[in-house]
Formats: C-alpha cells, structure tokens, sequence
C-alpha cells in the first residue's frame, strides 16, 4: 500500500506542478479571469437576424462552429417565457391576449418593460439572490434556533431588485452598510440608515452552531470570507482556508489576508433566552414606506390573538372540566390515552396552549431591529484592531504567520497591505476595513465582480452561464464559452451605472434570447450537444417556487400581498402532527395569508416543505449558485395526490366555472389558456371533453390533469 | 438544463427519440451495455436513470444494507478486546507516539484511561472478539469480515457522520447509496431503488444529507419510508378520487405529455417524467404492501424482536431491511439513534450504560437479519455493513463522576461487513494496544468506500461523474480496495 501511496501521492504532484507552472506562466502574463474586460466591439455582421450586440457575439461564434441560429419562438411561448422568466408567474389570460393583439412593433420591447418594473420581478430575482445569501429563518444545527429578523433582508433584496439599485451600491451596502459617511472630524460616530443595518444581515446569514468563543469567531469570519469571494468575485476564496488554493492562485495567506479586512466585526451578545444564538440585533426602525403602521398593526393583531387564544383556552378547560368531574383538568387533557375527551378537543387544547409561545415570536420578529453587526468601537471603548493571522490548517488555535488586511494577490499582482483610509483623528481605529473591501469589488476596475454578476443573470436566463459555473471562476470553470460577449456585457453594466434591469432588459430583447427551444437538428446537437453556443433555447422546468406560485396562480387563490412577516403554508398531515406539540416553529396559516409567494415561506433548515424539496429549494445551507432540475417519482406524488396540488385543482375548476360557465368545450379551452397560454387542439380538447363527461370527477380532474402536464411546469 | 453533462449525449438522443415511456427502460439498458465496457463513466440515461447496468466486476451482491449507528458506537467495548486499557484504568494514557496537536487542542484533559466493563470472548474459528454485549451478534462471527483503526477527517458529528455516508466531510456530496443507484440501477421498478429508514425517534445530525444524492441527479437520492403516516410521503390518492378516476387521469395525462413530447423528442427530461408518473402509480400499490409486516410470522416477528419495545423498533427497521432486499431494492440505509441524547451512541458520560441501552437496542435485529437473510439464501447476494461516524477513545471525557464516558475517536472507526463477496471470519486492519489508533499502513475511510463499491461489483476509479469541472467520485481522491476481506 505504500508503494501505491507513493505513486498516487506523485500523480497528484504532478497535477499541481503542472497547475503551478500554469500559474507561473499566469504571473508572466496575467491571465483570464484577472485581465480586465477587454473593450470588444460587437462583431461586424450584416445579418437581419441580429437584434443587438448579444446576437453579434452569439451569430459569430454559431457561424465559426457551422450552425445557424433557431427561428424565433411563436409570440404565444415567448408572452409566457417572459412572464415565467422576469416574474416566475404565468401570464394571465388577458395578458396573454393583449400581447398577441398587440400589433406595434415595439410590442415585445413594451411587454418587457412592463414586466421590468412590475413589482412581482423583484420577487422572483430576490429569491435567486437569497440562494447566494445562504438566506434563511432559523440557525441550523442543534435545536435550529429561530432567526426572528432575517426576513427583513428579504425585503431588502426585493426592494433592490425593484428599485433597480446599482450593483455597486448593492455590494457596499451588504458589505459595509455602516461605513459608508466618512467622519472629517473629531465628532460623533455617524449613525447608519436603517436600510443599511438590514443590508448587512447578508454577512450573518451561515448557519451556526451554539457559539465557542474564539473557535466560533474564526468560523464566523472564515465562513464571511468565503461567501464574499464566492458570491461577488466568483472564485472559491474559501478553499484557500486550510491550504494553499489546488488550482488557482490564491495562497492560504491570500484566504487570511482578505479575512482581516472583518478582525473588528463586532455584534451585541444574545439577549436573555437567546442563549443559543450567534449574537444579538441592534436598532434599525422600520424604513420602508407605510412599514412601521403595518408593523403596528400587526402587533395589535397578535396581541389581540394572545388574548383571545388565552381566553378560548380557560372556556375549553372550564367546558371539558364539567366532563371529567372536577379532575385536574390540564392532567386529563396532557394524558392523550384519557378517552374521555374527544380527540378534536385534545388538538384544540394543545393548539391554544401553544399559540401564544408562536405568537410572541411574531412579536419579536416586529421589534424594529435587524440582525446586523458592525465595526468594534475601539478603544479606549472596545477592543482596537486584533493582529491577523494566517491559521495553520484553518484551525482557530493554531497562529502562523501575522498578516495585513490586503486584496487577492491573484487580481492585484502584489500582496501589499490595502490602504485602509480611517478618519483624520484615527478616533476609530476599527472603522472603515470592510468599507476598502467593499470598495475594491465595487470597483469598475475589478475585474471580476461585473463579469460574475453579468454572467449570473445570463445563467438564470438560459439556464446556463457563459461561465457554466456561476460561482467560480477559476481554472475548474472550464473558462467561457464567450469571453469577449462576458467582458461586452460586463462593461455595458459599468456604463449603465451598475442597472441590472439595463442587463436583463438588452438579454430577453435579444434575438438570442428569442429563438424557439423546439429545434430538433441532429447536425447541431453533435457540433454542440450542450447547446453551449446557444443554437436554440434551452427549455427549462421551472424552480419549485415558480410551480407552487403558478399553481395558486392558476386556480385564483395567491395572495399576491408582498413583503412582510414569514409566511407557514400547511404541511402534509402527519409531518404537521409532528411539529405540532414539540417546540415547533411552524405556525401553520390554512387561510389567506399561507398562501403568498413562495419566497415568503419560513426558511426553516431542518424543515424544508417537501413539496418545495421535491422540486429541488432545499433551503440554504451555504451560497447556492444554481439549482437542480431534477425528475423523480416523489414529485409526481406531490403533485398529483398532495393536499396542495389537488385542493388547488378545486379551485381552479371553480374559477373556471365562474368565468365561462358550463359549457363543457368552453371550459376546457378556458382552463387551457389560464394554465398553458394556449388552446387545446382538437383532439386535446376532445380527450379531455370526455374525461369531464365520463369520469366522476368532471371538470376538477381536467384541471388537475393540466396542473400535472408537462406543458405546465416546463417552459420552452 | 443543467450544465453537468455525459458525453454520451448524441447516443442517448438517438435512443430516446426511438423510444419513449416504457420502452425506455429497454432502451437505456442497452445504452449502459454499451457504454460501460468502453468508458470509465457510467452513462446513465435521463429517460430511465434506474435501468439495470451491467456491473464493472463479477461480484455476487446484488444489493445493500447499511446499518448506521449514530453517534460513534464504542468499539472498545464492543469488538476491541484491549487488556490494556484495563490494566491501566485510572491511570493516564501510557505515551503513544504521534498524538496529533487537534487531539491535544480539542480534548485538553487528562488523558485517563478506561477499561472496558464488559466481559470479552472470541467466537467461532474467526476468532473475532465481542464483548457480553453482543450475544446475537457473535453467533454469526464466522460471517464477518471485521475492520479496524478506520480515519476520518473530522472528530464532530455532522462532518464525520458526512464522511462515513457520503465520502465526504462538508454537505452537497452523493451517499454512497447515491453512487451504488448509480452504478447499477435498481431492479425493482415499482419501488425507489435506495430506501432509507431512519430510527423512529427521530432523524440522525445532517438529517437528509445522509442520504442525499448531492451533485448526481435526484433519481439516486435516498427515498425516506416514513415509520407514521403512510411510508412514502403523498402516497394516498387525493380525497374522493377513486383508483380508477387515477389511472383514466394519468391516461389522459399520458396522452397530453406524449403529445407534447413528440415536438421535442430530444428532450429526455420530458420521457423521465412520463415514466415518473408510472412509477409513482405503482408505487401506491406496492409500498402499503411492503410495509405491512402482519404478512410475517409471529416466529419471524418474534425473532426480530417486535414484541419487546426494547427492540421493536430496530427490529422492525431491519426486517423491512430483508423485505426490500427481497422486492430486489438496490440499496437500504438503516440508522439507529438520532441527533443528540439519550437515543445516540454518543456516551460522553456513563458509557457502560449507555452502550447497554444501545447495543440491546440493535444485537437481537441485526442477529435476526443475518439469520434471516441465509436461510431465505439472500445473504450471498446482500452486503450488510456495519458502520458508526467514528470510534471513542481508551480514555474518559472529561472530569466526569463516577460514570466515566469516552469522547470522539475519529481515528478507530471499526466496521464489519457480512454477506456478497466478504471473505467470511476475516479482518483488515490493526490497532495498538489501547485501541487508540491504527499501527502500520492504516485504513481510511475512503478505503472502505472504494471497498464496498468493489463488492457491489463497482470499480470506484470508473464510476464517476462529471461536476464543476472535473470527474468526481465517491473516495475523491481516490481509495485503496482492501483485497484481505474479499473473497
């Protein structure tokens, strides 16, 4: 065994000396993704397929490989594309019909304008945000504490989707949201806007185990580290942890080095109760217009709910306390094997008795504070700025090397300690070190933060990254498959003051973006079986929030309220039994409110809803670039026999009913443009007739059977 | 679509554009056949991810169970029978060379040792040690191929229970139930071919990552079979549709997605999930089957010991362990214990008591189910492995009272394997005197896994599959096949 040791030991030295002198020969001549986007003009082209400078790019490459791009899909699969894309919800019918009727030629342009700035878009592009952000609502591990103000960084994202915030700002503010004023002189400590605390909860967000001191402290600013290099430069800094980076150019001391810029984090300890959490909150009043009298509101409500349920619950107990003949009446209702009370009873006791314990917690998730941090106040007050060190093997307690707070040498060429600008008087020692950090990746000249951004939105779009691996860029992405298109597209976003919607809006007008998915050409798919030269579309199936929005969508019961409070869809049966009398968090809503968009749903980690775990939104345990599509039995299940699916199936025949009447073709050719964005074809529409006739279920099994298609949860 | 490719695409688009729905499973049959002698990757179909492949090895198991203890099952006072560690207890650990500065650094107290309060004996010809724990257990000594001073990397819970389940010690890695599916498909169709059924009190640490098919596709995750409720979660049809409005449903629904299909006949994602919706109909049928054990004997129940609540719930775990095995499942996942407590083998405090409990717990079942599995002549072609996240160590936790437990011992994990192709009464792998840590060349955890790949026929260097950017495997780096417990 040692023999074989040893030669495996040196076919893995020869791997990296072959990868080191890639990286010597990169030192020589910097090297893709560290260059700085080059200018490229679009390619020349005299093609009428060509839409935009995207189509340039794209039309050059197909035309070298020997391919020709797809036609243009039909404007009824784009009308839905659009919508499932920019939204994640299907076009309405009326949608559906104005866009087909509508004969100006901008009238794509318009419907994508229209969708740009619907407030739904920021609904479905925070939640693929929040997937990078590792976002949840409860900590993790033992006991899975409850995280009561995470969700007001979920707001935060939805707004600044919505608002269009530039991209830069967006990075500076999740970064460095308090270090933003710059203090001239020796006065006050600036105090920081509300939003900006909020901002912040992004570097809280990993989940955490109950904390251990200086062991706890490492693993809170190494795992910071590693998800601001994931998420904003694309490179999988936090490799470099333990050991030198395997395959790019980032030395352990690099890791270390970009890790100091976070030694004077500081956070309030956990308030009394909160044992088990990371740290406390701190202030951070409502912002958002009309927020702090909803807020208020919603604390009457709940405090009108303790009341009532502690009211309800003493007249069931004095009711079922006639029925046992002056016992104790808690002792007989805690003893589920006591028959003298009857079962619906029992549950009621248990669900009064628990609510007012949930319903607190709902109070202290509108207690006007955010889980946020900041800097160490220093001394004379607090800790000044701790000595960083690179940690042997990523162990907390074992120090190497003393390190300064410094940028990536693999972008910067050099291992300088950054520039760390404090304020004349050096009154705060601590401030401003996450603010150079922040300020280096917002920088138009970084070289990679607007191409990983740019290259996330194409990936969502398509289904693929030019760069098929969002989140890392380095020598195992495989490189670009357009690079001078990337580093287009890169420098468009720099010139639209960081506009993603600029980025979004110049990918779904292309005639890229455009072609049909229905392109079956054996040539095309052996050049290109991937379809990494876009020579068609990719049809996608859609994200599970997206099919679980739809199906409300569809049968007329979302709740298309935004923002607020995490919302507790009803689980399947026995799952609810089991959280029900154990310290549950899951505060079931059967009404109204369990029926926002997905992105509302409490992100609980050990409790993932299976219908939404099914289709692939585990919820994050770490920055999650992209999402599976996967296809199993388990989710026909769920969707043909869950409680959610066939209750909403219900309704949707309902509406139907409601809409057109009874007639039975009209019915189903209705039910088809509501669920498909079409009509049925003759013979669809014949099968179908019969299925509402013969069978006992009518017009509720035809909705469910569209509900089921294929048709309804991909799209082309 | 994804971006995690075969390169086998061109062929598989012939194939699924010449058959569709159930011919599919034919279909990619052939395709594994075809492709498995010619590449080192498996490719296996989208249309039909669970046909039967043709393994790489000639090996006699067909399928598998693995039965995790959760929290780090002492082997010192289970199957390491070590004088020393009573000839020493209370006394300090004599020096043994080579401590690692993390054993130092993490468990900074006095290094006492403790003996073990049970009783040892060697049984059969094998002569494999178990203490008065094991009764039933050591029946079956001459079964056993027993492994010892297995590393791994990590000394806590969620990243070793992670290393020994899934190859690996952070979150997003394929089990191994994940790559064996893979490998090899599942023969029955009607049921999930990876099963997992976890202790009825509650889930291991990690939960679902245990049994998560990480960054292969969703058709080889571990399938929970629920112990309330029906097994498969959604398994009953919706209030008020009969089984026959069912199938005229899926009919027409056949019909609708078949139609949609033939305008994308390259698109095997869309044939997976007709076949999907055909499995799931079958599955309604055949998993209430599968879970009613009033089928079996009471002598059969009794021997599992269903009728003691000691060990009625590990029991029932491993006698729907051999009904899978029966129903031609690929692989079964059993764990014992869950997340912390009471209910895990992680005896910090009283490990005499604590590992009474446990063993009571799981000695009559397993013994049952591998005297079940020969008589029913399924133990040639089933590997039964016995596995915990880690060992504990010769000395006690702590400043404990007067009932001393041991800590984490990520250095001596011992497993046992039974059944397929296991050299019957062997062992790998030897540890010093306080059953501390391995001497000599050592075992990683990775060895077992390219070991038990090789069992169920699989050459871990070939089974692989292409994820952000390179081939990845089960070992990662690769593992050393441990030829002495393999006949």
């Amino acid at each position: 065994m040692l023999f074989r040791l040893t030669i495996r030991h040196s076919l893995c030295c020869l791997l990296l000396f072959i990868v080191q002198d890639a990286s010597a020969q990169s030192q020589r001549e910097a090297k893709w993704p560290f260059t700085p986007p080059q200018v490229a003009s679009a390619p020349k082209t005299d093609s009428p397929w060509v839409r935009n400078g995207i189509d340039s790019f794209i039309l050059a490459r197909l035309h070298e490989a020997g391919l020709t791009p797809a036609p243009e899909a039909t404007r009824q699969k784009l009308v839905r594309r659009l919508f499932l894309d920019l939204i994640g919800l299907p076009p309405s019918p009326e949608e559906v019909q104005r866009f087909l009727e509508d004969d100006s030629v901008h009238a794509y342009e318009d419907l994508v304008d229209r969708l740009l700035s619907d407030p739904r878009y920021g609904e479905r592009w925070a939640r693929l945000w929040l997937d990078l952000a590792r976002y949840a609502d409860t900590a993790g591990y033992e006991g899975d504490p409850d995280m009561p103000h995470a969700w007001r960084y979920r707001d935060y994202v939805i707004d600044a989707f919505n608002d269009d915030k530039p991209y830069d700002l967006f990075i500076k503010e999740q970064i460095a949201g308090d270090e933003f004023e710059e203090i001239m002189g020796a006065g006050e400590l600036p105090g920081t806007p509300p939003e900006r605390l909020v901002a912040m909860t992004f570097l809280r967000l990993a989940p955490f185990t109950e904390p251990r001191g200086d062991e706890t402290r490492h693993e809170m600013l190494s795992e910071m580290t590693s998800t601001v290099g994931s998420v904003f430069l694309g490179l999988t800094v936090g490799c470099a942890k333990c050991h030198d980076h395997k395959y790019d150019d980032i030395p352990t001391k690099d890791f270390y080095r970009m890790k100091a810029f976070f030694s004077t984090v500081a956070m309030p300890p956990p308030e009394p109760g909160d044992g088990y959490q990371i740290g406390g909150s701190i202030p951070a009043a409502f912002y958002r217009q009309g927020e702090d009298n909803w807020a208020d509101e919603q604390r009457a409500r709940f405090r009108r709910e303790i009341e009532d349920s502690g009211r309800q619950l003493t007249e069931l107990k004095e009711r079922l306390a006639k029925q046992v003949d002056g016992e104790e009446i808690d002792k007989v209702l805690k003893d589920d094997n006591d028959t003298r009370i009857a079962a619906g009873d029992r549950a009621e006791y248990h669900r009064l008795s628990d609510r007012p314990r949930l319903l607190r917690q709902q109070l202290k998730r509108l207690e006007p504070v955010a889980m946020s941090l900041r800097h160490s106040f220093g001394p004379p007050y607090e800790p000044g700025v701790p000595t960083s060190r690179v940690m042997i093997r990523g162990e907390y307690d074992n120090p190497g090397e003393v390190v300064e707070a410094g940028f990536l040498s693999c972008v910067t060429g050099n291992q300088e300690p950054a520039a760390i600008r404090l304020d004349p008087f050096k009154r705060w020692p601590t401030r401003s070190r996450r603010m150079a950090l922040a300020e280096w990746i917002a920088s138009p000249d970084n070289p990679l933060t607007a191409r990983v951004i740019v290259n996330r939105l194409w990936h969502w779009h398509f289904g693929q990254g030019i760069v098929p691996t969002p989140s890392d860029f380095g020598q195992l992405s495989g490189g670009p498959s357009h690079p001078e298109l990337l580093d287009w597209l890169a420098l468009k976003l720099v010139d639209n003051n960081w506009s993603l919607k600029s980025i979004h809006r110049l990918i779904v007008t292309s005639a890229t973006y455009r072609q049909t998915s229905l392109r079956d050409e054996e040539h095309a798919s052996d050049v290109d079986p991937d379809n990494r030269l876009l020579w068609r579309f990719n049809r996608r199936r859609l994200e599970a929030e997206a099919v679980r929005d739809s199906v409300l969508a569809v049968s007329g019961r979302l709740n298309t309220e935004q923002y607020g409070l995490p919302i507790f869809p009803p689980l399947p049966d026995d799952l609810a039994e089991r959280v029900k009398y154990s310290e549950s968090k899951w505060d079931t809503q059967a009404g109204p409110e369990g029926r926002k968009r997905s992105l509302y749903i409490y992100q609980q980690r050990t409790l993932t809803m299976p219908f939404m775990q099914s289709f692939d939104a585990l919820v994050c345990e770490e920055s999650r670039p992209r999402r599976r599509h996967s296809v199993t039995p388990l989710q026909a299940l769920a969707m043909y026999n869950g409680m959610f699916v066939s209750e909403e199936a219900r309704h949707f025949a309902g509406r139907v009913r409601a809409e057109v009447g009874d007639d039975i073709q009209q019915q189903i050719a209705r039910a088809f443009v509501i669920a498909l964005a079409r009509s049925p074809s003759t013979e669809e529409s014949t099968e179908l007739t019969a299925l509402a006739r013969e069978s006992e279920a009518g017009l509720e099994g035809v909705c469910r059977v569209l509900l089921n298609s294929n048709e309804f949860v991909y799209v082309d | 679509m994804s971006t995690e490719h075969h390169p086998f695409v061109d062929r598989r688009r012939f194939l699924s554009t010449a058959f569709n729905g159930i011919g599919a499973l034919a279909a990619s049959d052939l395709l594994a056949r075809e492709t498995l002698g010619a590449s080192p990757m498996i490719a296996s179909s989208v249309a039909d991810p669970l046909a039967v492949r043709v393994p790489h090895l000639p090996r006699k198991a067909k399928h598998c169970i693995f039965l995790f203890m959760q929290g780090g099952a002492s082997q010192l006072d289970s199957f390491e029978y070590k004088p020393e560690l009573n000839r020493f207890h209370g006394q300090p650990l004599p020096h043994i060379p080579a401590i690692s500065g993390e054993l130092q650094g993490r468990l900074s107290f006095p290094h006492v040792t403790i003996g073990s309060p049970f009783a040892f004996k060697q049984y059969g010809e094998s002569g494999h040690w178990f203490s008065e724990l094991y009764p039933h257990l050591a029946k079956h000594s001459d079964k056993l191929a027993m492994i010892r001073g297995i590393k791994t990397d990590n000394q806590n819970h969620g990243p070793s229970t992670l290393h020994v389940t899934t190859g690996s010690q952070f979150p997003g890695s394929p089990s191994v139930g994940s790559w064996v599916s893979y490998g090899l498909g599942s023969p029955n169709r009607d049921l999930p071919g990876y099963v997992v059924i976890q202790d009825p009190r509650g889930a291991p640490v990690n939960g679902a990552a245990v049994w998560a098919n990480g960054y292969l596709p969703a058709a080889y995750q571990g399938t929970l079979l629920r112990s309330h409720g029906t097994p498969i979660l959604n398994l009953s049809r919706p209030d008020g549709v009969s089984e026959a409005q069912q199938r005229r449903e899926f009919d027409v629904l056949a019909m609708l997605n078949r139609q949609h299909q033939a305008l994308r006949p390259d698109d095997s994602q869309l044939a997976a999930r007709i076949n999907a919706y055909e499995l799931a109909f079958r599955m309604q049928t055949e998993a209430p089957e599968l879970v009613d054990l009033s089928a079996e004997t009471s002598a059969t129940q009794q021997m599992y010991g269903l009728n003691d609540p000691d060990t009625a719930g590990f029991g029932r775990q491993c006698l729907l362990a051999r009904r899978l095995v029966e129903r031609g499942v690929r692989y079964t996942l059993l764990v014992h214990g869950v997340q912390i407590g009471r209910h895990s083998w992680d005896d910090h405090g009283d490990v005499e008591g604590g590992m009474k409990r446990h063993s009571r717990e799981v000695d009559q079942p397993i013994g049952a189910l591998l005297s079940d599995l020969e008589e029913r002549g399924l133990l040639a072609e089933t590997l039964v492995v016995w596995a915990s996240e880690m060992g504990r160590t010769p000395f006690r936790n702590g400043a404990m009272g007067s009932k001393p437990g041991r800590e984490h011992n990520s250095w001596n994990l011992v497993m046992w394997m039974a059944g397929g192709n296991v050299k019957a009464g062997a062992s790998a792998g030897v540890t010093d005197d306080f059953g501390l840590r391995s001497v000599g060349e050592g075992i990683h955890i990775r060895d077992v896994h390219a070991t038990i790949l090789n069992l169920m026929g699989l050459d871990d260097d070939q089974l692989r599959y292409q994820h952000a950017g390179r081939l990845r495997q089960l070992t990662d780096i690769g593992g050393y096949v441990l030829d002495d417990i393999i006949s």
